[in-house]
Parts: C-alpha cells; sequence; structure tokens
C-alpha cells in the first residue's frame, strides 16, 4: 500500500516537475541577458508586479471582512454568498473577462454609468487589469481565511470573551487575540492570491486589453512572444518563474507552514 | 484532424465518381480558411448555374499546399499566398482583402479617417505586431496611438462592435461579416493586402476557376468585403 501511495506521488512530482525542466533545458542562456534587459521584458515586469501586488491589497481588505462575515456571523443567504465567492475559481478566466466587460465596459451595466458621470472607463486601463486580477484572485483569500475562522471559531469565542471581560476594547481583543491565531491562514491565503493574480491571463486580455507598458502583463506578453519570438516567450516564463520562487520562498518562512 | 477525414471523405467522392470530365462530375475544391464564410456562397451559386456538386476543404495555405504536395485529390486551389506554388505558376487573382476602419454601428465618435488612429482622447484598438494582421496594420505607415494591441483580427472586430474602441483596424471581410460594425474611410489604400489566387488543376477545376470571374462570382465577393 505505502509503494503504491509513494509511486503515485513520485509520478505527480514529475509531471509538476517535467514542464519546468522541459522550460530550462531549451533556455536560450546565451542570449538572455538581452533579453531581459529589454523595455518590452521590463514593461511587462514593472506592469505584473504592479498588478499583482495591487490586487493583493485590495483582496485583503476587502477579503477579510468577508471571510469574517462568512465565517463568524450568521447573516442570512451566507451559502449563496459562498457560491458566489466560489464562482471565479470555477470559471474560465475568459469569462471572467468577458463578464467583467458586460458589467464594467464602456457600455457595460455599471460601466456606462462611471464612463456618462465620471469619465471613468476601465477597459484599456490598469485599473482594469488590477480589477481583473483581483475578482479572480479573491476566492483563494476568502476560503483560505473563512476556512480557518470557523475551524478556531469555538476558541475565538471563549478567548474573545474572556479578554472582553477583563476589560480589553474591541481594537486590542482583534490585534491581541484574534489577528495572531489567523495570521497563517491570512498568509497562506494572501500568497495564494497573488500568485492567482501574477499568473493571471484570461480575464486580463478579455477585459484589459494588451498595450505594452500599460496592461501588458508577463503572461501576456509571453503569449504574444510565442507567436513571433519562441526565445523571448522563454525568457519571460524565466522572469516569472524566478518572481513566483523567490516570493514564495521569501513568505515561507514566515506564513507558510515549512514542516 | 477534421480537415483530415474531410480530406478522406473527398478523396473516395472523387474516386467514386471516377474521371469522366462530364457537367455532373463533382469537384473538390481546397481553399484558404479565411474564405471559409464567402465560399459556401459561391458554391451554391456554382452549383445552380452548372448542376455539379463541390466539396469544400478548407485550411491554411501552408498546410492544404503540403497536402497537395502529398497527392492530396483537388481540382483547384484558392489561395492567400501564390508564392506557395513553383515559379511561373499562373492563377486567376480572382479577389484581395485590405485594411479598413472599423467604428461601431452609428459611428459615436464621429470618425472619419485614419487620424484618428493616432488621437490620444479615442480609443484605439488594432492588432498586436506579433500577429500578421498587426504587422499590415504597421505597414500603412499610418502614426498609431493603441489602447490596446489584440492578438487577433477577429479580437479588434469585437472590442469595436462592443463599442469599447472607437476605432479599429480589420479587414475588410472581417468588418463586413460583422453588423456591429461600420467602415469609415472609403478611399483606404488598397495595400497592404492578402491576394487571393485561383489555381486550377483539372479541367474540371477550370471551370470553376472561370466562373470565379463571372458577374455573378464577383457579386458575391464584394457583398462579403473583398475588393477586385
Amino acid at each position: 500500500m505505502r509503494r503504491l501511495l509513494l509511486t503515485l506521488a513520485g509520478l505527480a512530482v514529475f509531471l509538476l516537475a517535467l514542464p519546468i525542466v522541459g522550460l530550462l533545458q531549451r533556455m536560450p542562456w546565451t542570449s538572455l541577458p538581452e533579453l531581459l534587459a529589454d523595455d518590452v521584458t521590463l514593461d511587462a515586469l514593472r506592469v505584473s508586479l504592479v498588478v499583482s501586488l495591487v490586487a493583493a491589497v485590495v483582496v485583503l481588505v476587502l477579503g477579510t471582512p468577508l471571510a469574517w462575515a462568512l465565517g463568524r456571523t450568521d447573516l442570512p443567504g451566507r451559502r449563496i454568498v459562498r457560491a458566489l465567492v466560489v464562482l471565479p475559481m470555477v470559471l474560465p478566466p475568459v469569462v471572467g473577462g468577458t463578464a467583467l466587460l458586460f458589467a464594467l465596459g464602456r457600455r457595460g451595466l455599471v460601466g456606462q454609468w462611471l464612463d456618462r458621470w465620471f469619465g471613468i472607463t476601465l477597459p484599456f486601463t490598469l485599473t482594469g487589469a488590477i480589477v481583473a486580477a483581483t475578482f479572480v484572485a479573491l476566492p483563494f483569500y476568502v476560503i483560505a481565511v473563512e476556512g480557518a475562522l470557523r475551524s478556531a471559531r469555538r476558541e475565538l469565542d471563549d478567548l474573545e470573551g474572556i479578554a472582553a471581560t477583563l476589560g480589553a476594547p474591541p481594537f486590542t481583543v482583534l490585534r491581541r487575540i484574534t489577528l495572531p491565531r489567523l495570521l497563517p491562514a491570512m498568509g497562506a491565503g494572501l500568497a495564494l492570491a497573488w500568485a492567482r493574480a501574477l499568473g493571471e491571463f484570461g480575464a486580463t486580455i478579455t477585459f484589459a486589453g494588451n498595450l505594452p507598458g500599460r496592461t501588458q502583463t508577463l503572461p501576456l506578453a509571453t503569449f504574444l512572444a510565442l507567436q513571433s519570438e519562441p526565445e523571448r516567450a522563454m525568457a519571460l516564463s524565466l522572469v516569472m518563474l524566478v518572481v513566483a520562487l523567490a516570493v514564495l520562498l521569501s513568505m515561507r518562512d514566515r506564513w507558510l507552514p515549512s514542516r | 484532424m477534421r480537415a483530415g477525414l474531410t480530406l478522406i471523405a473527398a478523396s473516395l467522392l472523387v474516386a467514386g465518381c471516377g474521371t469522366s470530365e462530364g457537367d455532373e462530375r463533382d469537384l473538390t475544391v481546397f481553399a484558404a480558411s479565411s474564405l471559409t464564410d464567402v465560399l459556401p456562397e459561391l458554391n451554391d451559386a456554382y452549383e445552380a448555374q452548372t448542376g455539379s456538386a463541390v466539396t469544400l476543404v478548407f485550411g491554411g495555405s501552408n498546410h492544404l499546399a503540403a497536402q497537395l504536395r502529398d497527392g492530396a485529390p483537388a481540382d483547384a486551389f484558392l489561395t492567400a499566398d501564390l508564392d506557395l506554388f513553383p515559379d511561373g505558376t499562373t492563377g486567376l487573382r480572382f479577389a484581395s482583402n485590405r485594411l479598413v476602419l472599423a467604428v461601431p454601428a452609428g459611428n459615436p465618435a464621429g470618425i472619419s479617417g485614419p487620424d484618428a488612429l493616432a488621437d490620444e482622447r479615442l480609443r484605439v484598438a488594432v492588432c498586436a505586431v506579433e500577429v500578421p494582421c498587426g504587422r499590415a496594420t504597421r505597414a500603412l505607415g499610418i502614426p498609431l496611438a493603441p489602447d490596446t494591441e489584440e492578438t487577433s483580427v477577429r479580437a479588434v472586430l469585437s472590442r469595436v462592435s462592443l463599442g469599447e474602441a472607437d476605432v479599429g483596424v480589420v479587414y475588410a471581410t472581417d468588418a463586413a461579416s460583422e453588423p456591429g460594425v461600420e467602415v469609415v474611410w472609403p478611399d483606404a489604400p488598397s495595400c497592404p493586402c492578402v491576394e487571393y489566387h485561383a489555381v486550377p488543376l483539372t479541367p474540371a477545376g477550370d471551370r470553376f476557376v472561370a466562373f470565379l470571374a463571372s458577374e455573378t462570382a464577383v457579386g458575391i465577393l464584394r457583398n462579403n468585403g473583398f475588393s477586385e
């Protein structure tokens, strides 16, 4: 039994590692420096970092209260909201992007009023790319934090109650009791959400379009490069790989379980 | 795969009909995939006129040329690239396609010419330079200030028809296929362009190619956005 499980686990590792090996063995190492140093790559890297990091902040600010509402209150309609939260994880990102277009595009449900009243249009802007990335990334964070809140609900109820009877003001309770117990789940959820935002392709190109320096993220640049200049596509893939590894490794010690 | 099956079906059809050269003989025509929208209509007109059925096989011009070299049976080849044939091959240049400016139906931004493409206040969609329609767009030599560079000409078309872009550069045939857009800038240059040549491969194919020069065929091609 153990042997069977280990064989299957090994197969899984093989499946995950093989594409990375395939990418690395075709990497044009000699021309890499010039491919990486040009404007297209640097612009795409900058746009990708801005989009994914801002999306992560929005996810944190909006997602934490939502996770709290789902995990610690008895508000009606939580089931429906929970299904709604998971939806972007299941939808093909292109469908998500199309839906965003019909909602927030210049002729969309809400977008037409944004345009008419405030002169704001989201498609083809950096903000649009951030909205698309947030839409696909939010569920990963909310699910992680809500799960932690629900499993620690009894404990949190007790401890928070004790702290309050001892005279701790609400903010102190939040800071000393609630947040420390949630931090690992928040960190892990945020790392996942950020990674999802960094790799986002379909919703971004559908909703925000593609313009180098403004909305062209690393995945978009990679996809386009593949049609004319495969070496560049590989170099861009390497940048994504390194950035993702660097951030995940730096987070590991603080938040992600390492044992 | 599907093209392959169609091909097998087509070759069986041709084999079943033998090699007689009568008017009733069915034809097999290979055609570039950008002709997909217009050819069925041409086909119906040809059938109505001659009574012989035509089997159409669509694919990329390169791909179809390779199949022909491998002995695939076809009576005529409608190619977007005559260079695929040995030097000296002649064919009828029966249509061409060119770039136009497409705007949302009703032209809400009041666009009249190519100056709009460099207007920062307008939302401009073009193809990315990495894809063929994008290279053709740059070859127009017009200043561009795009807001988005799409991965295909169809994506540019949908930006315009949805009203997200005020103006986009697409092929005339794409604009003609989409009721949600209209074409401005009627005196656009006819090139850079795609030229379609019909190369007859059998005597029966000759008749089909001759039909493409007829008034009926030219009218159908024009309705679908092709130029002569």
